[in-house]
């Protein structure tokens, strides 16, 4: 009662302060009061509901559906908190937190000063407004005797919830998904203040105080589809860090489209131009975030993900699809509204080579490599089919080729005119630098000329903006973080080209003490042992041992398998040993029980044919099927029994012999029969197999083994592994990294104008930025 | 450089783009297909259908590639040879979405999907069982 009461009162409470906010665009001033005091209960409403949910997380109150489906009681603090956000209703309560956490922050930041407040917490409010909505439709304040009428009565309440998927038990369950949603719930704000612009009909002033936001969602949004790409990589062992799935690019495009606004939004505080372009990708970023929103939530991708997605119910999905309606139509309604306004603004300088036109380039090539993907991750709603990941790969590599030399070339070019000698000039260190690298990549193992290429002008692009931020960094400045995240991205595309393109892989089986090569390291299976996972009191999991050995040094990995209760399946996480310049991963396949046929004693018996096994002469009569039909439902189910006749000569006797045989979801397990006057050999029938009469027609297979010979317990099991080595893998987290870093870095030197009551002044900003060309003038 | 130049150049550029996008699209497009259409096809497809559990169901650890019976959509039956392990869920998929293509009669998977959606919703009457686990 009291959690969907909170979010009933957020709802109303977020339409009254809309219309306040509204009125007060419209001139009336009085209520700009009554949108800050309903904006204020909206936001309490939101945190009291979000803080009753975790309440009744951490105190396991399995009365209510939604706590009952995601938690349980064996979980420690860290998982139990994620369990918060591990299904579709929490998930949006965890957005509809954020939204209202930034909120605070931003009525705080737009009440100071001129910043558009009406028309920018109107935007803001409506976005809340539509979260709190879904909350009211799909709320995880249910309790079970109103999801499940017929099986729960009134008041019941378990000792025990379901408990969450082993899939997500794990570190980065607690915070990958809360930083991808705060840089959703962040991209809210930007968003805001082009609606709120084009309300107001001043396209200036709000370029100036979107940077600081602009560069939080960027930086936050970046920083969780990063770890994203980690956890697939370490712990879930998909093997690589990116898969193109459209869950990942969903939220990769609007942070596409976000850096994009980020460079044009800094030339308008330049030089005044890409106005338009400013509003249209502030615009278009939130847009994309509902689309994604749209294509995870709605359950529209079914099949095309390996990401599984639950069906919210028509409800839901008619609300996020009324959601991303209505906010496209406001948009466009905006621009349409302020046309004429905005036809008048003045295009841009006809100049390729200034800074300004390079950093259009740079934010268009964004465009196309977000554009690209949007196309790609979309085909599913439109047609039965969906793209190979190689039409990503083939269509970004150009681009990002484009991206790294503009991004290198574009810190040695003026905004207005550049001296040409002098660009050439500070391009000779940074390109002999690069080229001496590139020689020894070759060197290495660089072959393929587009990557030579792609490594060269990544090179570049990092060569450029390491030395740039050396000579800032030596002038006592901090304002450094451009050249951090450009440096982090040209690391991030040199660790792509060696990791993805240079990777190999073999499967190895390993059976128990045999040593196998590859790569140059002796990998040996040494015997699994058990342990208990502290989160998982349901399943015994086992660790691999296996000794790897190069260069007479020692190491145990330990890849994991276990079989979990929970979704019924074997869960298998691999094990990675981290050098400075590669990786190596294994991965566990499967392990392989030593089979208690030898393979001599098997034979494919044809029916109606004789075959000579040893002494024996052996004929296949037919199957027999009992009672059951034969490929009914009984025999689909995988469990059921099956005989198999055969008669048997032993040169001395014929007798008839059936031979039965349990199936248990289609592994056999077979009974063993002999001769009535002959014991020497023991026969096993494994399995039927119906082909066509070119392919061998009916066939069983039967082991005919002599016990006296075989020497039982030699056999060992066997573990297969896929083993790989990632080059360069290290260089690309380090790239991610340091991208960060740069956001942090410029979010950090910008903190004055997010504290502070007045936007830093246009002329003044200028006067600060680093002029990476000043710096060369002073040397 | 004239604005006129930096028009066609920037024509040209977008034109070669979206031309090149298109053709690569079309090449790696991946089409939802039944066994009979992947038969008739060289283009790498994905067929959506059910383990036959009854049929031969066998891991090549040497080889590393799983083998087993598939029926689609439309009722056909082949067999399934995965350049892989077993995948994960493959034993309580109520649905298996294979990627490859046909030669010889047999479908040869790059890459298996398995769909489970009952693993993530309780159903009413688990609710008392996970009570008393």
């Amino acid at each position: 009662m009291v959690g969907k009461l909170l979010i009933y009162v957020a709802f109303v409470a977020s339409l009254i302060s809309i219309i306040g906010f509204f009125l007060a665009h419209m001139g009336k001033e009085n209520f700009l009061k009554i949108g800050r005091l309903f904006f204020h209960i909206t936001v309490i409403g939101v945190l009291t509901a979000a803080l009753y949910l975790m309440y009744n997380v951490l105190t396991h109150q399995f009365q209510f559906s939604y706590v009952w489906e995601q938690s349980s009681t064996d979980l420690q603090l860290p998982l139990l908190v994620s369990t918060f956000w591990a299904g579709q209703e929490g998930s949006f309560m965890l957005w509809g937190l954020f939204t209202a956490i930034i909120g605070i922050f931003l009525m705080n930041y737009v009440s100071k000063g001129e910043r558009m407040e009406a028309q920018v917490m109107a935007m803001f409010t409506l976005v809340l407004s539509f979260i709190t909505l879904i909350l009211i439709l799909k709320s995880p304040f249910h309790y079970l005797w109103e999801t499940f009428p017929k099986d729960v009565e009134f008041g019941y309440q378990p000792v025990e919830g379901r408990g969450l998927n082993p899939l997500l038990q794990n570190f980065w369950m607690a915070i990958h998904p809360p930083t991808l949603f705060l840089g959703f719930a962040s991209l809210t704000v930007p968003f805001a203040f082009a609606m709120g612009a084009l309300l107001k009909n001043d396209f200036d002033s709000w370029a100036s105080f979107s940077v600081p936001w602009i560069l939080f969602s960027g930086g936050i949004l970046g920083l969780g589809i990063m770890m994203g790409g980690y956890w697939a990589y370490s712990i879930l062992g998909w093997g690589g860090y990116w898969a193109w799935d459209p869950v990942e690019n969903s939220s990769l495009i609007p942070w596409i489209i976000n850096v994009a606004s980020l460079h044009t939004i800094i030339a308008q505080r330049k030089t005044g131009g890409y106005k338009k372009t400013n509003l249209l990708l502030s615009i278009l970023a939130f847009l994309l975030v509902l689309y994604s929103t749209f294509l995870t939530r709605s359950g529209i991708l079914g099949d095309s993900s390996v990401h599984s997605f639950t069906d919210p119910g028509a409800e839901v999905y008619a609300a996020l699809l009324a959601f991303i309606i209505t906010f496209s139509v406001i948009s466009i309604g905006m621009i349409l509204f302020r046309f004429k306004n905005l036809k008048d603004i003045r295009t841009e300088s006809s100049q390729l080579m200034t800074k300004e036109s390079l950093l259009f380039i740079g934010a268009l090539l964004l465009c196309a490599s977000a554009l690209v993907i949007f196309v790609g991750t979309s085909l599913p709603i439109f047609s039965k089919a969906k793209v190979d990941m190689t039409f990503y790969n083939n269509m970004n590599l150009p681009i990002a080729i484009g991206l790294m030399l503009t991004m290198g070339l574009s810190l040695y070019i003026d905004w207005k005119q550049t001296d040409y000698k002098k660009f050439v000039n500070n391009l000779i260190l940074p390109g002999i630098l690069s080229f001496v690298t590139l020689i020894v990549l070759i060197i290495i193992g660089l072959q393929n000329p587009i990557y030579i290429l792609f490594a060269f002008v990544s090179l570049i692009a990092f060569f450029i903006n390491a030395r740039i931020a050396v000579r800032i960094l030596k002038s006592g400045k901090m304002n450094v973080g451009g050249m951090f995240a450009h440096i982090g991205i040209a690391l991030f595309f040199l660790g792509v080209i060696g990791s993805a393109k240079y990777s190999q892989e073999v499967n190895l089986s390993l059976q128990e003490g045999k040593t196998q090569e590859a790569f140059g390291y002796k990998f040996t299976y040494v015997g699994a042992n058990p342990f208990m996972d502290a989160n998982n009191k349901r399943d015994t999991m086992y660790a691999f041992n296996i000794n790897v050995e190069q260069d007479n040094k020692e190491m145990i990995m330990r890849p994991v398998m276990f079989f979990s209760k929970f979704s019924n399946g074997v869960m298998k996480s691999p094990d990675i040993a981290y050098f400075s310049y590669k990786d190596l991963y294994l991965s566990p396949m499967s392990l392989e029980e030593p089979s208690p046929y030898p393979s001599e004693s098997l034979y494919s018996l044809k029916k109606g044919s004789k075959t000579k096994a040893n002494e024996l002469e052996v004929e296949f009569i037919d199957f027999d099927f009992g009672t059951m039909q034969k490929g009914g439902k009984e025999m689909a189910s995988g469990n059921y029994t099956l005989g198999a006749i055969l008669k048997v000569n032993d040169g001395v006797n014929t007798e008839t012999l059936n031979l039965k045989t349990k199936f248990t979801e289609g592994t056999p397990s077979p009974t063993p029969f002999t001769m009535q006057n002959n014991k020497k050999y023991v026969f096993y029938f494994l399995n039927m197999s119906v082909k066509g009469e070119e392919a061998g027609g009916t066939t069983a297979s039967v082991s005919i083994m002599d016990p006296s010979t075989v020497s039982s317990g030699s056999e060992k099991e066997t573990l297969v592994v896929a083993a790989s080595i990632k080059p360069f893998i290290s260089v690309l987290w380090t790239g991610v990294l340091i991208l960060f870093v740069g956001f942090i870095l410029s979010i950090v030197r910008r903190r004055k104008e997010i504290l502070f009551k007045q936007p830093a002044k246009n002329a003044e900003e200028v006067k600060k930025d680093s002029n990476p060309k000043n710096k060369g003038k002073k040397k | 450089m004239t604005g006129k130049i930096k028009i066609i150049i920037a024509s040209v550029v977008v034109v070669v783009f979206i031309v090149v996008g298109f053709m690569s699209f079309m090449d790696n497009k991946i089409d939802y297909a039944s066994f009979a259409d992947a038969q008739k096809r060289l283009k790498t497809v994905e067929v959506k259908g059910v383990w036959q559990k009854d049929k031969e169901t066998k891991y090549d650890a040497e080889k590393s590639t799983f083998t087993f019976y598939m029926k689609d959509e439309a009722n056909t039956e082949m067999k399934v040879i995965l350049d892989g392990a077993k995948p994960n869920n493959f034993d309580i998929a109520t649905m298996i979405v294979a990627k490859g293509k046909v030669k010889d009669d047999v479908f040869y998977a790059k890459e298996i999907l398995t769909k489970c959606p009952s693993k993530y919703e309780g159903k009413g009457e688990d609710v008392k069982k996970s009570s008393n686990l």
